[in-house]
């Protein structure tokens, strides 16, 4: 409840000064008095290139036979404040809005599996086979990052940041394989050529997610720069109690795109 | 460029950290196959998950077998393969697998040619290995084990019955027999789970032979029939009937339908090329390998017990073999539904139908 809440005044806080930036009149006197005091905003528009995944790969995964990036984007306003004279140190506040998603086709081999029903009827069982799997995840993010400029152009920036996952979808099916049913010595499932076997663990996944991210941000022009943030989770997607997936996964990925500076 | 580099770095990360480890050890512990040296097997074994069923030949010595097996790879089994036992009695394997953390204990049985026992009570019940549904089987005056029931409710646990019970298969005993206990067959609907395996509904079944569920072809997965070293005459025995409400076709109802349920037998030769029948052939009637057919053509709906005396009635042109059938070439099935087309999943939930006091005629 406390997170929601400040996740919301930092989302207001951020509204109200593109806000007001946006008013044309007010523009000038309200970077000028921003600068005086070591602030500076800017917005920012991207996509997530990545993937969510165990780390190191368990050796359920046998082999990744494909994988493809989906087109995630993202969004996100930043204050600046900048703590000495030189504008070299500082500390960036931001808040993101964003999709991480994408798609991979994978061999296991005894892989945890648990199909639920819509009333609730469960099959659970370890899977050797192929599984197919496609995450798209919906996050409000906020990271809290130092920030340094190495030159005048070229800024570098390195913190934490914490998110809350709006919607979330993590799901697939399994093909070309067999089920042994509750455990490897269980029935014997078979299932090839067009026979599929769907699952769905979107709610299972954590509300909640953290992680570090560094990046680099490039001025190329007075107001537009690229940058890319290396976004990395550092806890389970997965809720605490969710133990069908045995190994925890993570959602790794590079952000890249524009900013605009005022 | 700076993209570039950070995207570089970003591969050469899960580069160094996302190798693919070594294979794990192997945790299945099945026996794959299953042979007897010497002339002594009849059909091949009947392997299922954790039973074999060893069909010998008549008038074949049984206290001096040696079957051999094979094992996943790298799973252990004790007994050793291929030492010599005595099946008078069941003997029981157990595989564990290669990595050790799991083991299988498989009952190993012979079944002699024909059926000892023809008087069917249904007061017999045992639960699988997981606990949570019945398993009939039959006993001779001594009260040892002579056979078990086949029945579909193996291929029903896999779409994922919410808190178990036996009442909640379609397949399961109860307490109100016609003497005693008896048999009841429910038809179920299977839930979203079943709808994804395209199986919307299951038919209560009891059957001679064996399941292995197969959900590629799902009418194979019912493999009907047992030796048999008789020719039956009649299938006698008593049954309720109460059709379920509203009829499904393929998961949507079909309100101009109504359900029946469905009592047969089926006499059959085997060979090589053919060692049982399955749901695609049991009632083909162009089938060559059936002798003879006992079928309830009248069934209705009644909540008294009602008889069902049902003659073999033989195919055009066939007859039995005696030679063939003391080398135990033929094979007999016994089959009841809750729903005439329960195997291609038409019927109506709640359809139900009880049977007691079953008794096969032969001579």
């Amino acid at each position: 409840m406390n997170k929601k809440n400040i996740l919301i005044t930092c989302v207001i806080m951020l509204m109200g000064v593109a806000g007001r930036l946006n008013a044309q009149e007010d523009r000038n006197h309200g970077i000028i008095w921003s600068s005086l005091r070591g602030l500076e905003y800017e917005i920012k528009a991207g996509f997530n290139v990545g993937g969510t995944s165990p780390l190191p790969l368990p050796q359920e995964i046998r082999k990744i036979t494909g994988y493809k990036p989906t087109i995630c984007f993202s969004i996100e306003g930043n204050v600046i404040k900048w703590f000495d004279t030189y504008k070299k140190w500082g500390m960036i506040l931001g808040v993101r809005l964003e999709n991480k998603g994408m798609e991979t086709n994978a061999r296991v081999k005894n892989y945890g599996m648990e199909i639920i029903g819509d009333g609730g009827e469960r099959l659970q069982g370890n899977w050797t086979g192929n599984v197919k799997t496609k995450v798209r995840n919906s996050y409000l993010s906020v990271p809290v990052l130092a920030a340094m400029k190495v030159n005048s152009r070229l800024r570098v920036s390195a913190g934490p940041y914490v998110s809350y996952m709006t919607s979330g979808d993590f799901s697939g099916n399994a093909y070309d394989g067999y089920l042994r049913k509750d455990n490897p010595t269980g029935t014997k499932v078979e299932f090839s050529g067009d026979r599929v076997a769907p699952y769905d663990f979107s709610k299972n996944l954590r509300n909640f997610n953290w992680g570090v991210q560094a990046g680099v941000n490039w001025k190329a022009f007075k107001h537009l720069s690229v940058y890319g943030d290396l976004v990395w989770g550092l806890n389970d997607i997965f809720e605490k109690d969710f133990k069908t997936i045995s190994f925890p996964m993570y959602p790794i990925y590079l952000n890249v795109g524009f900013g605009y500076s005022f | 460029m700076n993209v570039r580099n950070l995207i570089t770095c970003l591969f050469l990360v899960f580069a160094t950290t996302s190798c693919v480890q070594d294979e794990a050890l192997n945790s299945e512990a099945d026996i794959e196959t299953c042979i007897v040296p010497g002339d002594v097997l009849n059909r091949d074994p009947i392997i299922e998950n954790d039973k074999i069923t060893l069909l010998v030949k008549s008038g074949k010595d049984v206290t001096a077998l040696a079957p051999e097996f094979t094992l996943t790879p790298g799973a252990t089994i004790i007994p050793a393969s291929g030492k010599v036992l005595d099946f008078t009695n069941p003997q029981f394997y157990e595989v564990t697998s290669e990595d050790g953390k799991w083991k299988k204990k498989y009952e190993v049985s012979v079944a002699f040619a024909g059926i000892s026992n023809t008087k069917y009570h249904f007061e017999n019940v045992r639960f699988n290995s997981k606990g949570d549904y019945h398993i009939f089987y039959e006993t001779d005056t001594q009260g040892k084990e002579t056979m078990t029931w086949a029945s579909g409710n193996e291929g029903f646990a896999l779409t994922g019955i919410k808190d178990p019970t036996a009442e909640k298969y379609p397949t399961c005993q109860s307490p109100n027999g016609k003497l005693g206990k008896c048999l009841k067959l429910e038809t179920r609907v299977t839930g979203s789970l079943g709808s994804l395996l395209d199986m919307p509904i299951a038919a209560g079944n009891l059957f001679l032979g064996s399941f292995k569920v197969d959900v590629m072809d799902i009418l194979k997965s019912t493999k009907f029939g047992v030796q048999f070293s008789y020719v039956p005459t009649y299938l006698k025995g008593y049954y309720k009937y109460k059709a379920g409400s509203e009829f499904q076709v393929g998961g949507k109802p079909d309100s101009g339908r109504k359900d029946i349920c469905d009592i047969y037998a089926v006499f059959y030769e085997t060979d090589k090329d053919l060692q049982s029948l399955n749901g695609t052939n049991v009632l083909d009637p162009n089938n060559p390998y059936i002798i003879s057919v006992a079928r309830v053509d009248n069934a209705k709906e009644v909540d008294e017990w009602t008889e069902f005396n049902l003659p073999f009635v033989f195919r055009p042109g066939k007859s039995v073999d005696p030679e063939k059938l003391k080398e135990g070439k033929y094979n007999l099935t016994i089959v009841f539904s809750s729903s005439i087309r329960g195997d291609y999943f038409e019927g109506a939930p709640g359809s139900t139908l009880y049977i007691d006091e079953v008794e096969l005629n032969y001579e």
